[in-house]
């Protein structure tokens, strides 16, 4: 557990951080990832824009619970496809505007969480992780053989854009992004209102010291608990989001291979930093769509060695790297 | 103070411009006159780093290439358009790789038609997409019949092969002629379950009997005891659904069985030339299957191999054939139609009787967009009879293209 602690931001460090940040560099920060998120669809193809988006979210819960309570969950895939399935399913059988059926998908993947959550939380470390994977595969047997239910290994086609009959909306990919950005931005603005908040707090106190968090009179197990359920249902908004701009959800998404994508991106992006799982989720979304066109045939080999180089240059991630070092220009 | 101004000011300024720039690539691209951009595309999307990537892949860009060239050759100047490209992406056997990559092919690269794309679940995202945007989508490398049956669509045309006629071409033929006591072994999950359901249908309607059905788990390594025990009802025929690496070991294990001795034949519900390629012909040796092609099956395929072996050293698969075919006939079709507007090169596909290289007797069935052709039923030779690369298969049977694949009427599809 202590690696995690120390690949992330110390505790001193995220106190400079957030007292030490003037609000007016708090405000450009997000001024520019705003402009960026406006602006993503002009530049890459819409599609990819919100694949990047929804990846994006995604890693952000994931560095709720990782960065933030030092918990490495390896079976978040069971939360976004498990929402994926459950916002498919709503979309096709309610014909609801597509903004609802993803808050059931990600409902969804909360009420889930709270007995994956109940029975992983009483562990640690290695343990933690290897609980969630167990449950985390036992969806996607279950999936798998439900197939009246989910279309097994053919996946859930067809799901339905449906927005208020707004045609631009339904057909073009370039104003659903627009659409569907506000759910992203929701789930962000969630997670860092999380974070800044008493009980963000308390979760890092956790992380850090969870006897002496205890001692202090937490109920530890609770809070590791409530932001398991809040982190699967923030990873439920975006798979709920990626179904239905996809219009399909198929078996990968339940895949650990899924689950150990999202924990590549936080730890990429920086883990503890919640900018880090954006930027993560960006640049390994846009390799991928990159490599899938370049006619080379060494995908894993470029996204392996990207990792292991972050890892071995940047035990901070990308952004953990970058922030880590204007703190420390700053206070030398 | 001043510095830290002086980088916020370029940041803002730096996203302003990236902003004002992109706004020129934005907007949809406008078409006009019979051909979009002047010019044909046509996209291969599939698994070009993969499991897969031997059964089709790469090569089957040239196999493509290969039927843009005869098309040109044969039309010369009377050619309606000049300029026809061929570009490809890597699907890595992602539906949703192949999902964004197929509205990508439409959308930015100008596709007008995406062709082979195999794995199932991929391959029907695709034809969901090829319905929304309204361009065409020739499938050729899955096995799923949802593509011509529940999930059909105008746009989407299945060539080579489904888990029906694979079925259908083993399963009858081998029980018309006296294997009419069946084992199946089969992987766990959707294709294998499919393949036992066509499998039982079409060997009690050849008179046969299944007498029993193994499950394995998927992936697996070691298949000993349920070849032995299949093994054990003394059956006249086993019959495998299994495919690639895991056929490959269940293969293998059924030749230590020493059940070949017994007299009990393997029939294999999928396999490609280059699974037999792979392994050696020794491995595989009086195994028989269903065939969409076969690359020495006569003069017109034989020459058409070995252009595509000057171009690639291999022998094609009938993946390969089978891309080469459906990019031809969509060469044929617009040619036909003076257009590369979908709906009216669907119309001039639709019904339509073809001769090939790959097809013969072959038709686009109008009611479900399935190709149907003759089909072979092929026995794999022993070493001794082996008189050159690739020499591997004895045709045993020739399928009539009317018998070798589902009845439209079977279909459930309405377009």
């Amino acid at each position: 557990m202590t690696s995690i602690a120390t690949a992330g931001a110390s505790v001193s460090e995220q106190h400079a951080a957030i007292a030490g940040a003037r609000p007016w560099q708090r405000l450009v920060l997000l001024g520019i990832g705003l402009v960026v998120a406006l602006g993503l669809p002009w530049f890459v193809y819409p599609p990819v824009a919100m694949d990047i988006a929804a990846w994006a979210l995604f890693a952000v819960a994931l560095d709720l619970l990782l960065g933030y309570c030092g918990l490495l969950s390896f079976g978040h895939a069971a939360f976004w496809g498990g929402s994926a399935y459950a916002t498919g399913l709503i979309a096709i059988h309610l014909g609801v505007p597509f903004p609802v059926a993803v808050l059931g998908g990600a409902l969804f993947a909360m009420v889930l969480a709270v007995p994956i959550g109940y029975l992983s939380v009483k562990r640690s470390g290695i343990y933690f992780a290897m609980v969630t994977l167990a449950f985390a595969q036992m969806l996607f047997f279950i999936a798998n053989q439900a197939s009246s239910l989910t279309g097994g290994e053919n996946g859930l086609q067809g799901v339905p854009r449906s927005f208020f009959g707004i045609e631009a909306v339904e057909t073009d990919s370039f104003f659903f992004y627009y659409a569907a950005l506000p759910i992203i931005l929701l789930g962000m603005w969630a997670a860092w209102r999380i974070v800044h908040s008493p009980f963000g707090r308390v979760l890092v106190a956790i992380r850090d010291n969870a006897p002496r968090a205890r001692a202090l009179g937490y109920d530890v197990e609770r809070y590791k608990l409530i932001v398991f359920v809040l982190s699967a249902g923030l990873s439920g908004l975006a798979g709920g989001v990626f179904a239905v701009s996809h219009g399909f959800v198929a078996l990968p998404e339940l895949h650990w291979a899924t689950s150990g994508e999202v924990v590549l991106m936080t730890v990429l992006g920086g883990i503890g930093t919640l900018w880090g799982g954006v930027i993560g989720a960006g640049l390994i979304v846009m390799l991928a769509d990159y490599l899938a066109s370049s006619g080379f045939d060494g995908i894993g080999i470029v996204t392996g060695t990207v990792f292991v180089t972050v890892v071995l240059l940047f035990r901070r991630g990308i952004w953990g790297t970058a922030r880590h070092m204007w703190l420390s220009r700053r206070s030398s | 103070m001043n510095k830290r101004r002086t980088v916020a000011t370029a940041s803002m300024v730096m996203a302003g411009v990236l902003v004002t720039a992109g706004c020129g690539a934005g907007g949809p691209s406008a078409g006009g006159g019979d051909f979009t951009d002047d010019k044909v595309v046509l996209a291969l999307l599939n698994d070009a780093s993969g499991v897969y990537k031997d059964v089709s892949g790469p090569n089957s860009k040239i196999a493509i290439q290969m039927a843009i060239d005869d098309y040109q050759e044969k039309y010369g100047d009377e050619a309606v358009v000049d300029d026809i490209e061929v570009t490809s992406a890597d699907h890595q056997n992602e539906p949703d790789i192949a999902n964004t990559k197929a509205q990508e092919l439409y959308d930015r690269e100008g596709a007008d038609v995406i062709l082979d794309v195999p794995t199932s679940s991929a391959a029907l995202a695709v034809a969901t997409q090829a319905k929304n945007k309204k361009k065409l989508y020739m499938n050729v490398g899955a096995a799923t019949t949802e593509l011509t049956g529940a999930q059909c669509n105008k746009y989407t045309f299945h060539y080579a092969y489904d888990t029906w006629m694979l079925a259908n071409g083993t399963g009858t033929v081998v029980t018309e002629d006296g294997g009419k006591n069946w084992q199946l072994i089969y992987p766990d999950y959707a294709f294998g379950q499919d393949m036992v359901k066509s499998f039982t249908g079409a060997i009690e309607a050849g008179g046969g009997k299944v007498a029993g059905t193994i499950a394995t788990p998927f992936p697996n390594d070691n298949f000993a005891t349920y070849i032995t025990k299949a093994g054990a009802a003394k059956p006249q025929v086993i019959g495998t659904m299994h495919a690639g690496g895991d056929l490959i070991n269940l293969v293998k294990q059924y030749n230590e069985s020493g059940l070949k001795d017994q007299g009990i034949d393997l029939a294999v519900g999928l396999m490609f030339i280059s699974d037999i390629h792979s392994l050696g012909v020794e491995a595989f040796e009086g195994t028989i299957f269903t065939d969409a092609w076969y690359w020495n099956l006569d003069e017109k395929s034989r020459e058409w191999a070995d252009r595509f072996m000057e171009e690639t050293g291999d022998r094609p698969t009938y993946a390969h054939a089978g891309n080469y075919s459906a990019a031809l006939q969509y060469l044929e079709a617009v040619q036909a139609a003076g257009t590369d507007d979908a709906d009216k090169v669907v119309e001039e596909l639709e019904g339509k009787k073809v001769e090939d290289m790959f097809l013969r007797n072959g038709e686009i069935r109008a009611e479900d967009h399935r190709v149907i052709h003759d089909v072979y039923l092929a026995r794999v030779k022993g070493p001794a009879d082996v008189k050159e690369d690739w020499d591997y298969e004895e045709i045993i049977k020739t399928i009539p293209a009317e018998e070798a694949f589902r009845p439209a009427s079977e279909s459930g599809c309405s377009m």
